[in-house]
């Protein structure tokens, strides 16, 4: 108890110490970056959690891309088929149908996501309308009144429509009634790319948008009590084909949520990146802490401090700058993640859960824990040091083992991964990246440490001595230009990202390539729409006519069973396949092997190259579709390379004619509209109602407008990452601030002007951050070349603007650190210096 | 073994006469071996001092003063040979078992004085009394703050102060918690001659008035003169001088 006091007594009085002041620094942003997205994490899953039923909007929901006609005969009363009425059940049902269609007023168009529902429609949660966007919404059913539909608030812009104006879909024309402010299964309407409207489920004959073939997505919902929804789900599953889900409360939430979890696993790993770097920071506050109490420690030793009473003193200061660090450093997470919240989700205050205070134990245990990696073996120390040491100040203290320090910090650090990771094979991930990276740039800093040896040759004055400071701490260098690289890389990388990948993309499209896609273009409509485009003389690809179709069988066995677990979910397999059929092989595929069908009339099939590499497919295997309720085989015959980012239709699988032709089968087509033809579209949108068209470079823009934001996300991220950076230049400069304090006043003693240290103390740091910034161009150059190649199939290209801006931000930030942290040597008249130093 | 004046202790014991012994060496010895043959420091070191006695170790620079001072106040542990400190064999005792004994009851003056340059005179004073738990630790620290003369600088740090007020805090340091063995290790070193006279008057002064054994090193003959007792050592072997 005594030195609990004893020690936040010392501590108090050393508040304002370079030492602690760093490892408080260090520590806050540590925290404040996994709190951030700790936090959010946490806010987002609850979200998820909270709602439950209300997320699906039922409690069972069945999915199928056709209508379900026979329900399983122990609950046909209850079931809302066509030929019964919804009846008097004791399971409450609701049906909707949910499809992709244009939405025109007057000579504007965009596509919209209609879902068509009935009066119980949710059967959970809730619907709220508003009477405008923005304005106060009322819970009520999602049906809207005959004639009228419901638009999220993102419409009206799109449209230049207002609530009250009257709007076009397919042959139909509908009042806006109201927008929709919150329904089931939506935590914010950002990540979809076509905005909600909410119509009638009776009105949708009336637009004469569905065509045979036309993809419509059948939702079947059901509310109840838990054991009659159990009997219900247990005997409706076995009805249900590959095509058709169904999905329980839980089960829907549990999904969604994995996925999710996923993705903030990694988002967590990026912020668990700055607690590793202010690590670095905290474990050299703390040696040179210990270095500066060697002394004190041997002290009370000799006035009789036991090591137990030591370890406590210690203890506690640890503790309480822990603590304090932590708690201030989950009070900046608090305000960060508000700030990426609001970036994610604009109308996040009112969408999402308040706070939770589980984010806060975590952050405080990373915290501390991080803390103790980092400058336990430093105290452990300091704990041991012989209290002979008051009589012989050359007595080091007992050395720690290397082992036994290198034992406690990397047990305690791989704890905290090993806890962010979550699972083994990503800790081994991350270790061994993190592991490569220092090494990369270890060597990287030597070899540029060591080309800076001849700049220095050729410098002269001030600037000659600052290099040789760089130079001669070559530990110290190595250490801030690894960290200040790796920040600087890291927030590049993902600049690059977002504009590259966009840019990159449509940088190399050929000039007249596909702006639009056409969509959705029933049969009967096919052959008018050929002489539209050509009567218009618009440059188009082919009309494909198009099936969905899930791969089900190889070779006469399940294909799921050919292939290694964790292959067996991949998309390829879940999701519906676009098949198509056609003669002629596509424009931009080749073929790698086997031999296009052509024209031969038989079960035959060309498959793309990656789909087949995946699957584990070659020439002569025997495949099965499950195609509606009907299964098809064909053999491949050939397999091809494709041209993803080519804007014309692409296929997977590409049937011989004349297989899937008793199909209902919508086209899909690609088509050139030049800058100045584009006032036709609205004359398309009428001639041919049910057909979507998707303008790809408002496509494109939406893509990236998401994309943007979720990097902006992530960038705020990493100005923690930057912050840690700069963290350990400062405590690197620390550690060696005594030393240069002494040549300092040598210097000055020997005649220096204040403006000669000043100078060589900046061409110093500036070097250093003009260094880290060159290593961190070059860095991410070649990663980025890595992954446009490698991820994206985009040529690599260089960035000259990235070669000067990092170099200056480098050079700006170390500049800054390093200036802030030594400049008062500079200032410090010689006298007081030398009694400083004593 | 059995301290040699162990029918002494405790104090209640012994004739009224004799003080307690309060320090004693028996055979002494401190060896260091380096890296191709071993150097003897210290070599069986007679010594026994009683309380209330001063004693002084001289000796050549290098011949182990430091050495036997650190070994007698158990800072240290000796190649051969026992100590007994206030009644404990040393050897018995580990590390911190040692340190509990010294808590409160030996205080120490450097050459390099050691104070903690980031605190004030006042808490380098409060330092040992907050160690040894006293209640009273504010006011006695600032009594004896008084007593050396420095009541004027209790804020300030010690590089606001000359070598002899850090030596005078330093002092007031050793004795706040009213020790009984003061180890004194060339107190007067760092200071001109002017200044460490004073500063041993202020010690002898102050040992006067509190009963503390005082046990220094010094190089000072003057200094070693006016000392009880004094003990020379002459490459680690120690011998007792007679004193004028
Ligand atoms: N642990 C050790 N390892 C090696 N040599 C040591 C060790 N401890 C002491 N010595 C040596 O023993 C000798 C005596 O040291 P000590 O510090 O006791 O001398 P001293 O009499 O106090 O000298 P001074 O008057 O200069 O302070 C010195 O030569 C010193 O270098
Ligand atoms: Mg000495």
């Amino acid at each position: 108890m005594r030195f609990m006091r004893l020690g936040l007594w010392l501590l108090r009085r050393e508040r304002s110490s370079g030492e602690w002041r760093v490892l408080l620094l260090a520590l806050i942003i540590g925290v404040g970056s996994v709190s951030t997205t700790g936090f959010l994490g946490d806010r987002l899953k609850r979200a998820m959690g909270e709602q439950g039923a209300s997320f699906l909007g039922a409690d069972l929901l069945v999915t199928s891309s056709r209508a379900i006609e026979s329900w399983p005969a122990s609950s046909t009363q209850n079931i809302p088929a066509k030929s019964s009425p919804l009846s008097t059940s004791s399971l409450a049902t609701s049906q909707a149908l949910e499809f992709s269609s244009m939405v025109a007023k007057g000579d504007a168009f965009q596509l919209a996501t209609l879902r068509a529902v009935d009066a119980a429609y949710p059967l959970r949660g809730t619907v709220r309308i508003a009477p405008q966007p923005f304005t106060e919404s009322t819970s009520r059913p999602a049906l809207p009144p005959p004639g009228a539909i419901y638009v999220a608030p993102d419409l009206l812009p799109l449209l230049s429509a207002n609530v009250g104006d009257s709007v076009q879909i397919g042959e139909a024309s509908f009042t806006i009634a109201g927008v929709v402010a919150e329904e089931p299964g939506q935590l914010g309407g950002v990540f979809g790319l076509a905005p909600r409207v909410f119509m009638r489920a009776d009105e949708v004959e009336r637009t004469h948008v569905l065509q045979p073939g036309s993809r419509v997505t059948y939702l079947y919902q059901f509310a109840g009590e838990p054991n009659q929804l159990t009997a219900f789900s247990a005997t409706l599953k076995p009805t249900l084909d590959s095509t058709q889900r169904l999905i329980g409360s839980r089960e829907g939430v549990e999904t969604l949520r994995g996925a999710f979890a996923n993705a903030d696993r990694y988002i967590q790993l990026t912020a668990l990146i700055s607690l590793l770097l202010s690590v670095a920071a905290i474990a050299i506050a703390a040696h040179r802490h210990a270095l500066r109490h060697y002394d004190q420690a041997a002290l009370m030793r000799c006035m009789g401090a036991t090591t137990a009473q030591l370890r406590t003193l210690y203890a506690v200061q640890l503790l309480t700058l822990g603590v304090l660090g932590s708690l201030i450093g989950v009070a900046i997470g608090a305000l960060m993640q508000q700030a990426l919240a609001l970036l994610i989700l604009p109308d996040a205050a009112t969408r999402l859960p308040s706070l939770g205070l589980a984010p806060v134990g975590i952050a405080v245990v990373s915290g501390l824990l991080a803390l103790a990696g980092a400058s336990l073996p430093a105290l452990m120390r300091l704990i041991r040091v012989p209290p002979l040491r008051v009589l012989r100040r050359d007595l080091p203290p007992l050395p720690l083992g290397a082992w036994i320090s290198a034992a406690v910090s990397g047990s305690t650090l791989l704890l905290l991964i090993a806890w962010y990771a979550g699972d083994a094979k990503l800790v081994g991930v991350f270790v061994g990246a993190l592991a490569g990276l220092v090494l990369v740039l270890t060597l990287l800093a030597r070899l540029a440490l060591f080309a800076g040896r001849g700049v220095q040759r050729l410098s002269h004055g001030p600037v000659r001595f600052g290099l040789a400071q760089l130079l001669r701490h070559r530990f110290d260098s190595t250490l801030q230009l690894g960290a200040f690289t790796l920040a600087l890389f890291l927030v590049a990388l993902l600049a690059l990202v977002r504009s590259d990948l966009i840019a990159g993309w449509q940088q190399q499209l050929p000039p007249e390539a596909p702006n639009y896609f056409l969509v959705n273009i029933a049969p009967y409509q096919q052959a008018a729409v050929a002489d539209y485009l050509s009567q218009h003389q618009l440059k188009a690809s082919e009309l494909y006519p198009m099936v969905r179709g899930r791969l089900t069988i190889k070779n006469g066995v399940p294909i799921a069973s050919t292939l290694p677990p964790e292959l067996r979910d991949s998309n390829t397999l879940r999701r519906e396949l676009n098949l198509t059929w056609t003669a002629t092989l596509p424009a931009n595929n080749a073929i790698l092997a086997g031999q296009w069908h052509g024209t031969h009339n038989a079960a035959e099939i060309s498959v793309e190259s990656g789909m087949a590499e995946r699957l584990n497919l070659a020439v002569g295997d025997q495949l099965g579709f499950q195609i509606g309720d009907q299964t098809l085989d064909a053999r491949i015959t050939s397999i091809r390379s494709v041209k993803w980012d080519s804007m014309q239709p692409n296929f997977f699988v590409i049937f011989a004619p004349g297989q899937l032709d008793a199909l209902p089968a919508a086209a899909i087509a690609s088509v050139y509209v030049p800058p100045g033809a584009s006032g036709m579209l609205p004359g398309f949108v009428k001639a041919f109602p049910g057909v979507t068209v998707l303008a790809l470079d408002k496509l494109i823009a939406n893509i990236e407008a998401v994309f943007a934001q979720i990097i902006g996300a992530i960038q705020l991220l990493l100005g923690f990452l930057l912050a840690a950076g700069m963290a350990v230049v400062i405590a690197t400069l620390l550690a060696s601030l005594d030393a240069r304090q002494q040549e300092a006043v040598l210097l000055r003693t020997l005649g220096a002007q204040r403006a000669y240290l000043a100078k060589s103390l900046w061409s110093e740091f500036l070097a250093l951050g003009l260094l880290a910034g060159l290593l961190a161009s070059a860095c991410a150059e070649i990663a980025m070349a890595l992954i446009s190649d490698r991820l994206f199939e985009l040529p690599a290209r260089l960035h000259p603007w990235l070669w000067l801006a990092l170099p200056l931000a480098g050079a700006l930030l170390v500049g800054m650190s390093g200036w802030l942290t030594t400049r008062h040597i500079t200032r410090v008249p010689p006298m007081q210096s030398i009694r400083a130093l004593g | 073994m059995t301290p040699p004046d162990s029918a002494q202790f405790p104090a209640e014991s012994s004739s009224a006469s004799q003080p307690p012994s309060v320090v004693t060496a028996r055979a002494l010895s401190q060896r260091v071996s380096t890296a191709d043959s071993t150097l003897t420091i210290l070599s069986e070191v007679e010594l026994d001092v009683k309380a209330g006695e001063i004693l002084a170790i001289t000796g050549a620079s290098g011949s182990g003063k430091s050495t036997l001072l650190g070994l007698l106040a158990g800072l240290d542990q000796p190649s051969s040979g026992d100590i007994f400190l206030l009644g404990q064999n040393l050897s018995e005792l580990d590390e911190d078992a040692r340190a509990r004994l010294r808590a409160g009851r030996i205080g120490f003056v450097f050459q390099s004085f050691q104070l903690l340059p980031a605190r004030s005179a006042l808490e380098n004073i409060l330092l040992p009394l907050e160690l040894a738990g006293r209640t009273d630790a504010r006011e006695r620290a600032a009594h004896w703050l008084e007593r050396v003369g420095l009541t004027a600088r209790a804020a300030h740090t010690p590089r606001q102060l000359s070598g002899g007020e850090q030596q005078r805090i330093a002092i007031a340091r050793a004795f706040a918690t009213d020790p009984q063995i003061l180890f004194a290790d060339e107190p007067t070193g760092n200071l001109d001659a002017d200044t460490g006279a004073r500063i041993i008057e202020l010690l002898f002064e102050l040992n006067a008035s509190a009963h503390t054994t005082l046990i220094l090193v010094t190089h000072d003959d003057a200094l070693a003169s006016r000392c009880q007792r004094r003990l020379h050592l002459i490459a680690g072997h120690a011998s007792e001088v007679a004193v004028a």
